[in-house]
């Protein structure tokens, strides 16, 4: 039986596809779902977690169907959304004692007790809320969703606005998890990230996925070196043998190369035309970032930032 | 169940602990009372201070269910109902936990105008009249908590609902019979204040204080709870999923 099993899951938001046939398995291993804004992340995971129920197409849970079965599929997982909503006026212990009864765990104190320890709480966990920084009050809501043991934990943007040592100390915590037979579904913006602590990725765009396969493997995909080059003028791609064009934007251009160092003077002279000034050539090795572009392509946000628009939606979304 | 229980008590926490809402919730009322009872120039009754009382009663059970409507929707905003959503707990003790709530505070704010009411000179009643005053207050509170809760998740914005909640409460209260008997209204506000359902609360508390038991409006109150509720409860789900 597979922790998270889709089958052509689809939703609609009016006439608006959100998630569009989307198939994937997932079982104990850290699963990490990257995407543009707006490229239906968080859709799935809502409907995952029973929140929203799919246009079409099925999803199940530890074998339980999302849209029969919802209270069964609670019972084995848990879920972190993206606002981090956690009770300031309450200690950090009554915040997890609270969700320990809701869930109707056995001995809740005992129970609170060890989840506040596993997310080094325990010290401060007498203190209001509101005396803590963001980075424990993320681990106090991983504390709120492991209270119950659960198998399937369902995280939106877990490190998102946290400093580089509360992010690290974040992911080593769900890596502990995982070697402890959990499930865990992330959706993050950071590459880097992803890179570093997700088994496999799956890059999302317009509700489809378009790579879905460990980092390593999705990076050897696009061959062995990154070739950057930052130029002027009108941009015309060159054709070279061997060399695969991935993303070009505002004055900056990446090919791929099996032999980057071989590649680096043929590509410096393909640039070298009338019209166009290099400035500088670079080599790397290739990141997550560079499939990710590969794969969404270079559509930056959906639509032209719109001012009018952007302050609605601020209002709707108070 | 015991979902409801638990929703409620952490609003409890909260509340009890956001001190000057505390005090403020229980001086309003109060000062309500002395002000109208004790300083209006007019008497319209013998002990006008009996007569105002119920009516201030059904006033602050109306003020803490609006108020305690936007608690709700405020979960929904700061994304603690998605979180809340996504728990076995059954999802209708969400709303029944709020209800539960409100209601609790609304009698708390009771008790404390009843005590004013008797210190400062309002006749003192039995115990059994008190016990159908409360079931009276219960009753109301769970109906006006049921229907704001609702209609804030409904309306979904802040500043909306907090338009809603002026435009409906003050009208609502001075149409009603919490001020003065229906024999001294001028006969559009009697035909107002008979329809109006603030007044329907006051004169079944009335008739209980001049010794009536108000079977009748007790069970209308009753049927009514229960018809809100499950109307309620299906806006609620249909929201919520």
């Amino acid at each position: 039986m597979n922790a998270i099993e889709t089958h052509d899951l689809t939703r609609y938001y009016d006439a608006l596809c959100a998630v569009y046939h989307l198939s994937l398995t997932v079982n104990n291993e850290i699963f990490g779902l990257l995407g543009p804004n707006g490229s239906g992340k968080t859709t799935t995971v809502l409907m995952l977690t029973t929140l929203l129920t799919p246009s079409a197409g099925s999803a199940s849970v530890c074998g339980y169907d999302v849209a029969r079965d919802g209270e069964k599929v609670r019972r084995q997982l848990s879920y972190v959304p993206q606002d981090m909503a956690v009770d300031i006026k309450m200690t950090g212990r009554e915040n997890v004692l609270f969700f320990a009864h809701l869930y109707g765990v056995t001995d809740p104190k005992g129970r609170t007790d060890e989840a506040l320890a596993v997310m080094e709480l325990t010290d401060r966990a007498g203190d209001l809320v509101k005396n803590y920084s963001g980075g424990m009050r993320r681990r106090l809501e991983l504390a709120q969703a492991l209270v119950h043991e659960p198998r399937v934990l369902f995280l939106d943007e877990p490190t998102i606005g946290l400093d580089v040592a509360a992010r690290k100390k974040i992911w080593e915590h769900i890596r502990e998890l995982r070697k402890n037979g959990m499930t865990i579904f992330v959706t993050t913006h950071y590459m880097d990230e992803a890179d570093q602590f997700c088994d496999r990725v799956g890059i999302i765009s317009n509700g489809k996925i378009m790579a879905l396969d460990t980092p390593a493997a999705l990076k050897s995909q696009l061959m062995k070196d990154v070739i950057t080059a930052r130029f002027s003028g009108t941009f015309v791609a060159p054709a070279i043998e061997g060399i695969r064009l991935i993303a070009c934007n505002d004055g900056e251009v990446s090919f791929t190369a099996e032999n980057g160092r071989e590649a680096l003077p043929l590509v410096a002279q393909a640039l070298n035309r009338p019209g166009m000034t290099v400035h500088s050539l670079s080599m790397r090795e290739p990141t997550l970032d560079d499939v990710f572009l590969h794969a969404v392509g270079n559509q930056e946000e959906p639509h032209n930032f719109d001012e009018h628009r952007f302050q609605t939606m601020l209002r709707r979304s108070k | 169940m015991s979902g409801i229980w638990y929703y409620m008590e952490r609003d409890m926490i909260k509340w009890v602990r956001g001190k000057i809402a505390v005090v403020a919730l229980l001086v309003m009322p109060a000062a309500w009372l002395i002000f109208v009872g004790l300083a209006l120039p007019v008497t319209f009754t013998g002990n006008y201070l009996d007569f105002i009382t119920p009516g201030i009663l059904v006033m602050t059970m109306l003020a803490s269910s609006l108020q305690g409507g936007a608690l709700l929707m405020f979960d929904k905003i700061l994304g603690f109902l998605n979180k809340f959503l996504a728990l076995p707990t059954p999802r209708e003790s969400i709303l029944f936990g709020k209800i539960l709530f409100i209601t609790i505070r609304g009698v708390i704010q009771s008790t404390v105008i009843l005590i004013v009411a008797t210190l400062i000179g309002a006749t003192i009643l039995s115990p059994a009249q008190y016990g159908m005053i409360y079931l009276i207050l219960i009753l109301f509170g769970i109906l006006l908590s049921g229907l704001a809760t609702t209609l804030a998740l409904y309306v979904g914005d802040h500043d909306s609902y907090a338009a809603v909640n002026t435009m409906i409460s003050m009208p609502l209260f001075f149409t009603s019979s919490a001020l003065m008997p229906y024999s001294v209204m001028p006969p559009w506000l009697r035909a107002i204040a008979t329809v109006n359902p603030l007044s329907f609360a006051i004169d079944a508390i009335r008739s209980v204080e001049s010794g009536i038991v108000p079977i009748l409006q007790v069970g209308i109150l009753a049927v009514l709870c229960i018809v809100i509720l499950a109307i309620c409860m299906q806006v609620f789900r249909r929201m919520t999923v």
